[in-house]
């Protein structure tokens, strides 16, 4: 028996008289979408928004069973190393103490130093911190979803996304109570970096994987395999000195760094509101 | 007025069942994983779904559920909008192709020609992020990808046959 059209596309006219043109009409369309994000319009900011705006929930939603089984895993595992964790914090701990009265006195030694030279401090950061609700990462995009809850005011795109252990992503769209961050890992993702060693300067790219790539890097480069790379600041966009990807590997022709967060252990992360030349509201907020 | 309106609303829902169904797949995808092992496998329901939901109802699955399962890929991505609803209007035609030449009656037929069409899709697609981003993307997250979504194809249809067979039901009452 031959299936009835259903009415929702019997009523829609337009839908027949469009049919002989319809793939290559909707073909354009996304060619013009690819086109228009490229050039960055605030329609295409304004579709996405909302999209995430309708969906974000619903994936918050969705996700909690998943989330609170993870959560029992890890707390599970947490509780059968309870022992030697406690062995490991201890020593750490002792570590601290002498790392802090070393800090105090570098700190107090670099203030002195500062008014020297009379060195200006960089601009006012705040910082806000989200939790992960979902993650999506595959060969073509790698991207989170974090619920910022009433601080979608405060948070702006751009702003830098961190862990305990430095920048994972930067604040690609906000829309009610979630923000999507890119990672450092994205395809599109370009950081400017700089060797916290050598102070060499470079463009941090991501490659859809786990490793990262470092290009426009100086010709004679002091760069060696296990350098830390931080955020240089050039641009404005990121605040100076976030620490971003140890250096993997150097060749003639290649450099290779790892990123320092470990998308799978990530629950928790940072905003750090930062603004070069902030406005008058933005600014007040920073106050 | 009163029964006209409720038809095109049942019809109106019907029409959005397949593209709710997908989606929904979709978003539990996007869970956060517990090791680094299960964050390396991932596979793409949206492509299992335009095929499946293509080759059982195409008169209420049209290229337009396509189009717009497309957006929302883009944005739940961090992909430039457009990158997903090409490679889905591909999978379309390509669908579309497969089930005008061929009358398919075995599942197992359809599972190879399933793994076909995803095959060029996912080729299509990395050419177009490689030539956009002038990047080529990692073929070893790409194969896991495909691997993957070919396999899980019987599971996936499996949710989406016992959806249909609902909605059939929808339907029928509808009819009656």
């Amino acid at each position: 028996m031959k299936r009835q059209k259903v009415l929702f596309l019997k009523q829609n006219y337009i839908l027949r008289i469009l049919k002989n043109f319809m793939f290559a009409g909707l073909f354009a369309i996304a060619l013009l979408l690819i086109l228009v994000h490229k050039i960055d319009l605030g329609i295409i900011s304004g579709l996405s928004k909302s999209i995430l705006y309708i969906t974000a929930p619903l994936i918050h939603v969705s996700t909690l069973p998943a989330v609170g089984i993870s959560s029992l895993y890890k707390k599970t595992s947490e509780f059968l190393n309870v022992y030697e964790e406690n062995e490991r914090l201890k020593k750490e701990n002792e570590q601290l103490y002498l790392l802090k009265n070393q800090i105090r006195a570098l700190k107090s030694e670099n203030k002195n130093l500062k008014d020297l030279l009379h060195h200006f401090d960089t601009p006012n950061t705040k910082s806000y911190t989200a939790y992960i609700i979902a993650e999506n990462g595959n060969a073509f995009s790698n991207s989170l979803i974090i619920y910022i809850g009433k601080n979608q005011d405060k948070i702006k795109q751009g702003y830098a996304v961190v862990n305990s252990k430095g920048l994972i992503g930067r604040i690609e769209l906000v829309s009610g109570n979630y923000a999507k961050v890119s990672l450092i890992t994205d395809i599109n993702s370009k950081i400017p970096v700089v060797s916290a060693k050598s102070r060499d300067r470079g463009i941090l790219l991501g490659q859809n994987k786990k490793e990262l790539s470092l290009i426009f890097t100086p010709l004679l480069a002091e760069l060696h395999d296990g350098d830390m790379l931080v955020t240089s600041g050039v641009g404005g966009g990121l605040p100076p000195d976030i620490p971003v990807a140890k250096i993997n590997k150097v060749t003639l022709d290649k450099i290779t760094a790892s990123p320092l967060f470990n998308p799978s252990k990530i629950e928790i992360v940072k905003i750090i509101a930062y603004d070069v030349n902030p406005d008058k509201k933005t600014l007040k907020e920073l106050e | 007025m009163k029964t006209g309106l409720k038809k095109f609303f049942t019809s109106f829902a019907i029409f959005v069942v397949p593209i709710i169904s997908i989606l929904f797949l979709e978003i539990l995808v996007y869970t956060p994983r517990i090791n680094d092992f299960l964050n390396f496998l991932r596979f793409a329901p949206f492509y299992i779904g335009i095929y499946y939901w293509l080759s059982l109802r195409p008169d209420i699955f049209n290229i337009f559920s396509a189009f717009t399962l497309g957006i929302f890929a883009d944005v739940l991505s961090s992909n430039t909008l457009g990158i997903n609803i090409l490679s889905f209007l591909i999978l379309y035609i390509i669908s579309n192709r497969i089930f005008s030449y061929f009358n398919i009656k075995k599942f197992t037929y359809s599972w190879l020609l399933f793994t076909l069409a995803l095959l060029i899709t996912l080729v299509f697609k990395s050419i177009l992020v490689s030539l956009f981003y002038r990047k080529l993307i990692p073929f070893n997250y790409l194969f896991i990808e495909y691997i993957l979504t070919s396999s899980l194809y019987p599971i996936i249809v499996r949710f989406y046959l016992h959806i249909e067979k609902r909605f059939i039901h929808l339907e029928e009452r509808y009819e009656n």
